[in-house]
């Protein structure tokens, strides 16, 4: 019977042809509005790399002043030099790396492509793995780059065309800064973590920018790089610090961000304690005055914490969907209009045999018919609405696409809305005494 | 075939008790053809509506083909209703955005058949209407004589023992009254019991058993002298 109730629900479309379409565009106005800002709120609340963000961890350890300088419960959102040195060296941890945006001048041997400042970052060889970064060239550089500092770059896919064209850029040269670096990988345009989880701390937005190369960390702090992004200092440098590059190594400054890759989510409690047992011993030589405050997030707390999802956003969508609804209480009107109209077939349906039960699923299925065809002109409009949210900021142009999960939810919220807003039309058509419409016919 | 007794129906409002039918006794036979006539306001309609299960009564007892129909629930009632009785209307109640094939076959839907057995009854019922030829046709492009040769052929579809007529002529001229009359009486020629009521009394004459209801109550007229003698002038009249 399901496929007969299906025939006459797309047969009765073109029944009341003003009063269907007004249900269509009511509702697919809803879905439209619904599903765009439900399609931004869930990329930006999308799990940046799935399958691994449960072992990702990024340590925050509490060094400022005993001083009541700072209110915030939150210890300091970066590292000191000394701390992302000492948590790269120490054993716990399957990989870790740490993370410093930069932007070296690029020189590039090509004549007619003159210098410009490259944005990147400086990590450790493990950072590629701990990210599942895909290279079509070549790959990462040696942990004995990392360790004497070595003159290599890894290069993203477009970076890699502008330099060197079409050919291979595997163990080519390239100037950064002051020296002259090997390409030893290309990285993949289709790299595009959202949001950038790594580098979260100042910087560009977390849905905006690419790194277009990356170098061992270790060649940025023996080059002296200075780190795009915040240097927080809670207090002043002893008197008898050096200057310049090697001041902030040795001083309390937080500049680096770093990351963990632990081999099983179960594995945080004991890297936690090992984290507390390294602040308490850096405590005994005159580090560290507070109270163990230490903090350890996985790439959702992360993203938790740092708020990556607005609370703007948050309200958007609730409004969004507050819309939905306003104007599926419109289609309940208008399927009660239809439904109404033809009360006199429903009361001939009934004499003829048909069951209540019989006439529900067939108005029913007819109310999923309407909303399928919403859903479809939803669909339509929602693309609409995230072509004109594309055209509004770089931010939106990678937020607003939809994928294929998306639509199917566009569609599946279209029908389950007008199923929804057809219930009451329906049970109403169900309660129709027949002898009275066949009589008044 | 039905069997009302010491049936009542009352429509109640917050005020008002309408006693739309009282002490209703009636015993309808196999392959009877009745004409149920009476006043407007009497309770013809509501007589048949209760015997075509589309109203429930009030007290009484009420047997179709044997079996007691008080207290069944709505699906057993919507399967006698499917499975035994067939309606006809004053205005023919086809549905309209339908041809006649899919007219037709809607009570045969409910009854769970096969699409060939489906298709044959459909074009058996047509073709004994004498519309074979028009079944992709739609309800608007029809006489109103058709659309209600097209009605009778959905009653008939379904192989009912009971066909219910409500002023099956009223909307007909003459001519169109006088060739569906004739399509009943081939039905129940063919054994079907037909309950029909009407304001003609040229139809009701025709009928062979006339039951008259006043103020809810039946009158039985079988063979009545008097209601044929005043019909015959009618019947004369082109």
């Amino acid at each position: 019977m399901f496929t007969y109730y299906l025939a006459l629900g797309i047969r009765h479309l073109r029944r009341n042809p003003i009063l269907t379409a007004l249900i269509v565009v009511t509702l697919a106005v809803g879905v439209a509005a619904s599903m765009a800002t439900l399609t931004v709120l869930r990329a930006m609340s999308a799990d940046p790399i799935p399958g691994k963000s449960d072992r990702l961890f990024t340590p925050n350890l509490d060094n400022r002043p005993d001083d009541g300088s700072s209110q915030d419960p939150r210890p300091p959102d970066q590292l000191t030099y000394r701390d992302a040195i000492a948590l790269k060296n120490a054993k716990p941890g399957l990989r870790k790396s740490a993370v410093m945006r930069i932007s070296p001048v690029v020189a590039p041997s090509r004549a007619d492509v003159k210098p410009f400042f490259g944005d990147g970052i400086s990590v450790h060889a493990d950072f590629f793995k701990m990210m599942d970064v895909p290279f079509i060239e070549g790959g990462p550089w040696s942990e004995a780059d990392d360790a004497r500092g070595g003159h290599v770059v890894v290069l993203r896919e477009s970076m890699a065309e502008r330099l060197f064209g079409d050919a291979n850029p595997i163990g080519k040269t390239l100037r950064l800064d002051t020296y002259d670096a090997t390409v030893t990988g290309v990285v993949s345009d289709r790299w595009e973590p959202l949001p950038r989880f790594y580098r979260l701390v100042s910087g560009p937005p977390p849905f905006r920018g690419v790194e277009d190369l990356f170098i061992p960390w270790t060649t940025a702090i023996a080059n002296q790089m200075q780190p795009q992004g915040n240097v927080n200092c809670f207090s002043d440098p002893p008197p008898d610090a050096p200057p310049g590059y090697e001041g902030l190594k040795q001083s309390e400054c937080v500049w680096i961000q770093f990351w963990v890759e632990l081999a099983s989510p179960s594995d945080a409690p004991a890297y936690k304690d090992f984290l507390d047992g390294y602040v308490a011993e850096q405590r005994k030589l005159g580090r560290f005055p507070l109270p163990n405050n230490n903090r350890l997030y996985d790439v959702k707390g992360w993203l938790d914490v740092n708020k990556i999802v607005s609370k703007d956003t948050r309200l958007q969508t609730y409004l969004a969907f507050g819309f939905l609804l306003v104007c599926l209480v419109n289609c309940i009107g208008l399927l009660l209009a239809k439904f109404t109209a033809r009360s006199g077939e429903i009361g001939v349906r009934r004499a003829l045999g048909a069951p209540r039960r019989a006439v529900f699923k067939q108005y029913l299925v007819e109310s999923g018919v309407v909303g399928l065809v919403g859903g479809l002109a939803g669909l339509g409009l929602t693309f609409a609405s995230l072509w004109f949210l594309r055209k509004q900021s770089e931010e939106f142009a990678v937020l607003a696409k939809m994928d294929w999960v998306m639509l199917g939810i566009t569609l599946a919220v279209a029908v389950l809305s007008s199923l929804l807003a057809g219930l009451l039309p329906t049970w109403r058509a169900c309660q129709v005494q027949p002898a009275l419409q066949l009589k008044s016919q | 075939m039905l069997v009302m007794k010491k049936l009542s129906k009352i429509y109640r409002t917050e005020n008002i008790e309408t006693h739309a039918l009282r002490g209703f006794d009636i015993h309808v036979r196999e392959g009877e053809f009745v004409a149920v006539t009476g006043p407007s306001g009497s309770g013809k309609t509501t007589f048949l509506n209760i015997a075509g299960l589309l109203e429930d009564f009030t007290s009484g007892e009420y047997h179709l083909d044997g079996q007691n129909v008080r207290g069944l629930g709505d699906v057993a009632r919507s399967r006698l209703r499917n499975e035994k009785i067939g309606f006809i209307f004053q205005s023919f109640n086809l549905i309209p955005d339908l041809n006649l094939y899919h007219n037709v076959d809607v009570p045969l839907r409910y009854r769970g058949m096969s699409r060939g057995e489906r298709r044959d009854r459909i074009e058996a019922a047509l073709s004994q209407v004498g519309l074979s030829s028009r079944m992709k046709h739609y309800p608007a492009e029809l006489s109103g004589g058709q659309q209600q040769r097209v009605a009778i052929a959905r009653a008939l579809a379904g192989g009912p023992r009971l066909l219910l007529a409500d002023e099956p002529t009223g909307n007909l001229d003459s001519q169109m009254a006088r060739s569906v009359l004739e399509l009943l009486e081939e039905i129940n020629g063919r054994g079907t019991t037909i309950l029909m009521v009407t304001h003609d009394p040229e139809l009701a004459a025709r009928a062979n058993r006339n039951v008259h209801i006043i103020d809810g109550q039946v009158s039985d007229l079988v063979h009545e002298p008097v209601l044929r003698a005043a019909a015959a002038p009618a019947t004369a009249t082109p």
